[in-house]
């Protein structure tokens, strides 16, 4: 807590490069969101809230110590634990699924809280571990990660599940995990394959994988999204058909534009030059997190920043994967792009986290 | 806790692990780029088609068909819009249900339940329209307009349909329509440029092309050309706003030759005995009359007739379908004589003073052979004026007997005979003209000398369609000179060669000669018709002819074989006039009419009058 008396000493924990970057996404975001939605005001003003009390939170959250992150990353952990659990007894229901806890003024996707706090937990666990890691905190970390991944899994909800379960194994694997444990552990689970997908996989699911492999055989079933999203990126040509101006998305051919195929619509309606500038926008945010994670203070602030920054390339590269239709449709949105509030709040906290751990020196340094 | 070197290594291991994971994902980050690449620069223009194929609707918008004038502007074909009950056979499972109920609202009558039915199963499968009911009254239509919500797979649409306004009188010249067949839509599609998809295929109901005669011939021009909207529609199929018209091109009005007051006269004349007449402007070519009976109606094949009424016709003895004016194959008899006589000045066989003594008979010198002229007796000393008058065989039978029968073929098809003359005609026959190789070839035997005596009075296996006898008329009364036939002069390359007859043996005189001969036909005493002379007032030149069915030796013979009607002789005339200065030619051929001049020439000759009253 003494971290906070820092502000008393007008020294404010920042990073322009980041601040900045993220700020001129999150402003697209609004742009791009306005199309996506047919021009609906209400829509584009709440996003705005979002991202305006997310830059804040971020601000915020970026100005405690690092030390105060892991000294305080096993209650943030729990807490997360809590709400997974409530959400899965007394949560709201859509679509068949548990996600959401109502707090009346927001519902929370607790998924997208844990998604942060398990990779901070774990670097404060793994920091002082000596290396490889031994096999006995190998199967600790696995553990803890397998719960948690299946807590998520069984609202449903593989797209978040599978990212937890990256972002855990980030951790560990940057933590320093044996390369003896790597190879047999992959071994195992391209051995395991049929079985995850007979038992693990909800029908959807399998569908989804199918389609994908051959998404013009069922046009109007179950691949009609992603060939929707294929006729709007490639119509999008070179120039892109202009602002508003996307057939696609305004009449309605693209599903889920707001949030999923956001993209599908940038790309419909900015062409190959808008894409390459939104991407060089993220690959900026990318490098800046890279510079940062290697210059970090301490193995604690190394192992945060590399974790959640991977999770940040992770989800941006499984949405464009999926909207191109290199893999299969998973619900998961664009960062600080697509209409959202539990996800697009958890990258604000992650960056937050991000630019604490990057700007604090260490006090017996100095 | 771990000492400096640990965490060097550590620091070293983190750094190497980072990195690798970067780099893995800057190649799928790669790999991601590749692919939009791939979609929106190298496939644009298929992705640019599947989004504008997605957002647009095409609806087609039908042409209106080209109306059909006699040329005086008389309509003779129009489009007529009806209110028409329609059904989408392919929706519906049992018929004879679906027409019970409709009965209850608009009464059907037995034929119109009888065509549904009988076509209910073959437009099913083609997923076309069936129309129930033409013409609905608009009592009929506001009664079922009020219970239109009992009947979803049933409407009532305004359609256009073909009116002969004289179906019975240009039944072969105009021919009829009927629906298009799924490979002529596909065509006339692909000729207009536009996509024959199923869901265009929908929009052609009701659509009508040329089936037969000039409905046919120039369907081209009178159909014209297909409109389209294209309109903007959202994923759901909703039409928003049309984005692109294009008009429909209304087909072009058809112009004939055809003349109303000389085919009503015709078909009166003919009243449904089998035979044909075909008059034509000899100047231009232009057929002004063109008849076969009987007739039958061509509005009822175009809008629907049920297979008992199609029955009727088809197994009809008098064979109403067949066009016998293009079609039927006549010996041209005693009607050829003229153009034998051209052959004989042409090849210094005989002159103008040239006589001989007809006996009544020719021996054909090789085998002893008879060959009997119409008249017992015989002509007397005859030159070829008389023979061509009185219809001389014997003089006739000699000429042909000193001709070559290669050279006489020959001259004869200049006359149109084994040629098509008509270039509009709907499939025209070409007769026949028999030669010693056609002989051969088709029933196996030598050329006789007796044949060619035979084709010196058109009997034997010659044979000519009403058409060609009619451009054989023309021909003699235009003196050699000649258009090939149309129905249609302004449309198409119809700058014909004239059929110039040359030949330095006959001259102006000869034709003039020839002339006179043919109206001592009808005018002087002696003249085969000359019944004729008091229908007119004016002069005509013309040689008839009777078509000898079945040959007999005696008068009395053929008294006991005209019993049967069908063995009775065929009436031919073929006419021109007025004379000096002739316009019009016409032939006419009455099957088992049994005299050329008598009973076949006062149809030639009202025919002209009503051509020359103008």
């Amino acid at each position: 807590m003494k971290n906070l008396l820092n502000l008393r000493d007008k020294t404010i924990y920042f990073d322009k490069y980041l601040f900045i970057s993220i700020s001129l996404l999150s402003i697209m975001g609004l742009v791009f969101l306005y199309s996506a939605s047919q021009a609906n005001t209400v829509v584009v003003f709440k996003q705005s809230i979002f991202v305006l009390f997310g830059l804040l939170l971020m601000f915020f959250l970026s100005q405690p110590d690092p030390d105060f992150y892991k000294s305080n990353s096993l209650i943030f952990f729990a807490i997360s634990i809590v709400l997974i659990v409530l959400t899965l007894l007394i949560g709201k229901e859509a679509n068949g699924a548990k996600r959401w806890l109502d707090f009346g003024f927001f519902t929370l996707q607790s998924s997208e809280i844990i998604k942060i706090t398990l990779p901070v937990f774990l670097a404060a666990y793994l920091y002082d571990k000596k290396l490889p890691i031994s096999l006995l905190n190998t199967f600790i970390t696995l553990i803890v990660i397998l719960i948690i991944v299946n807590l998520v899994r069984i609202q449903p909800d593989l797209g978040t599940s599978l990212v937890i379960l990256m972002s855990g194994i980030y951790i560990l694997f940057l933590a320093g995990l044996s390369w003896k444990f790597i190879g047999f552990s992959s071994i195992a689970f391209i051995l395991s394959l049929p079985f995850i997908w007979n038992n693990f996989l909800e029908p959807f699911q399998q569908q989804r994988t199918l389609t994908l492999l051959d998404p013009s055989a069922d046009p109007y079933g179950t691949g009609w999204n992603i060939t929707q999203s294929k006729i709007a990126i490639g119509s999008g040509g070179l120039q892109g058909k202009g602002y508003q101006m996307g057939s696609q998305a305004h009449l309605d051919f693209l599903p889920e534009t707001e949030t999923d195929f956001i993209f599908s619509v940038i790309a419909e309606e900015f062409g190959f030059i808008g894409v390459c500038l939104l991407l060089a926008v993220f690959i900026f945010i990318l490098l800046r997190c890279l510079y940062l994670a290697l210059n970090a203070r301490d193995r604690f602030c190394r192992l945060t920043i590399g974790g959640l920054s991977l999770i940040f390339l992770s989800t941006v590269l499984i949405n464009l994967s999926m909207v191109v239709g290199i893999i299969p449709v998973v619900g998961m949105p664009l960062p600080f792009v697509s209409k959202g509030g539990s996800s697009l709040l958890s990258f604000y906290i992650a960056f937050g986290i991000i630019i604490s751990m990057a700007s604090h020196k260490k006090l017996m340094q100095k | 806790m771990i000492n400096l070197e640990e965490r060097l290594s550590e620091k070293k291991s983190f750094f190497n692990r980072l990195i690798i994971v970067y780099i893995f994902f800057a190649g799928l980050f790669l790999y991601f780029l590749y692919k939009t690449f791939l979609l929106q620069i190298s496939s644009y223009t298929d992705y640019e088609i599947a989004s504008l194929e997605n957002k647009t609707r095409e609806v087609l918008v039908q042409p209106r068909r080209g109306i059909i004038y006699d040329r005086y502007g008389n309509i003779l074909v129009n489009n007529v819009p009806s209110f028409n009950l329609i059904i989408n056979p392919s929706s519906i499972e049992n018929i004879n249900d679906h027409l019970n109920q409709i009965n209850q609202i608009i009464d059907l009558t037995e034929d119109e339940e009888n065509y549904a039915k009988e076509n209910f199963s073959r437009l099913a499968q083609l997923n076309r329209e069936l129309v129930l009911k033409k013409n609905l009254s608009i009592d009929e239509r506001s009664k079922f307009k009020v219970r239109k919500y009992k009947f979803p797979n049933t409407f009532i649409d305004e359609r256009y349909s073909r009116e002969n306004l004289y179906p019975f009188l240009f039944s072969h010249s105009l021919g009829y329509t009927g629906n298009p067949e799924e490979s002529d839509l596909e065509e006339i599609f692909l000729n207009q440029n536009l996509k024959p998809k199923e869901i265009i295929f929908s929009y052609s109901n009701g659509y009508l092309i040329g089936k037969t005669g000039l409905e046919y011939t120039y369907d081209e021009y009178i159909r014209g050309r297909f409109g389209k909207k294209i309109f903007e529609v959202d994923a759901s199929g909703k039409f928003l706003n049309e984005l692109e018209v294009v008009d429909e091109v209304h087909g072009k009005d058809l112009f004939t030759s055809l003349d109303l007051e000389s085919q009503k006269v015709a078909y009166e004349q003919l009243n449904r005995r089998r035979g044909a007449v075909v008059a034509v402007d000899i100047n231009t070519g232009a057929i002004v009359t063109y008849l076969s009976s009987p007739s039958f109606s061509v509005n009822k094949i175009a809008n629907g007739m049920t297979q008992k009424e199609f029955n009727f016709l088809i197994n009809d003895d008098d064979k109403p379908f067949f066009d016998r004016a293009a079609q039927g194959r006549y010996s041209p008899a005693s009607t050829i004589k003229p153009a034998i006589a051209l052959f004989g000045i042409e090849n210094n066989i005989i002159d103008w003073e040239f006589t001989l003594d007809d006996p009544g008979y020719f021996i054909l010198p090789e085998d002893g052979r008879i060959y009997r002229g119409w008249k017992k007796g015989g002509h007397g000393n005859i030159n070829l004026n008389d023979a061509i008058i009185e219809s001389s065989n014997t003089f006739f039978f000699s000429l042909a007997y000193k001709s070559e029968i290669e050279d006489l073929t020959k001259h004869l098809s200049n006359f149109g005979f084994g040629e098509i003359v008509c270039l509009d005609c709907f499939l025209p026959d070409s007769g026949l003209l028999p030669n010693p190789s056609w002989k051969m070839n088709n029933l196996n035997f030598g050329w006789f000398k007796g044949d060619t005596v035979n084709l010196g009075v058109g009997q034997g296996y010659m044979s000519a369609t009403p058409i060609q006898l009619a451009y054989y008329a023309s021909f003699l009364a235009n003196k050699g000179e000649l258009n090939k036939f149309s129905f249609v002069q302004n449309i198409g390359n119809k700058e014909i060669k004239k059929n110039i007859f040359l030949n330095n043996n006959i001259d102006e005189s000869d034709w003039l000669k020839l002339h006179e001969s043919m109206i001592g036909v009808i005018e002087n005493p002696k003249g085969t018709a000359g019944r004729l002379r008091a229908l007119k007032d004016y002069t005509i030149a013309a040689k008839s002819g009777t078509v000898e069915l079945v040959s007999t030796e005696k008068k009395e013979d053929y008294k006991i074989i005209r019993e049967i009607e069908g063995q009775r002789d065929h009436a031919i005339i073929i006419a021109f006039g007025p004379m000096p200065n002739p316009k019009y030619a016409v032939s006419v051929v009455i099957e088992n009419g049994e005299s050329g001049g008598s009973v076949a020439g006062p149809v030639a000759i009202e025919v002209l009058n009503a051509l020359l009253k103008r």
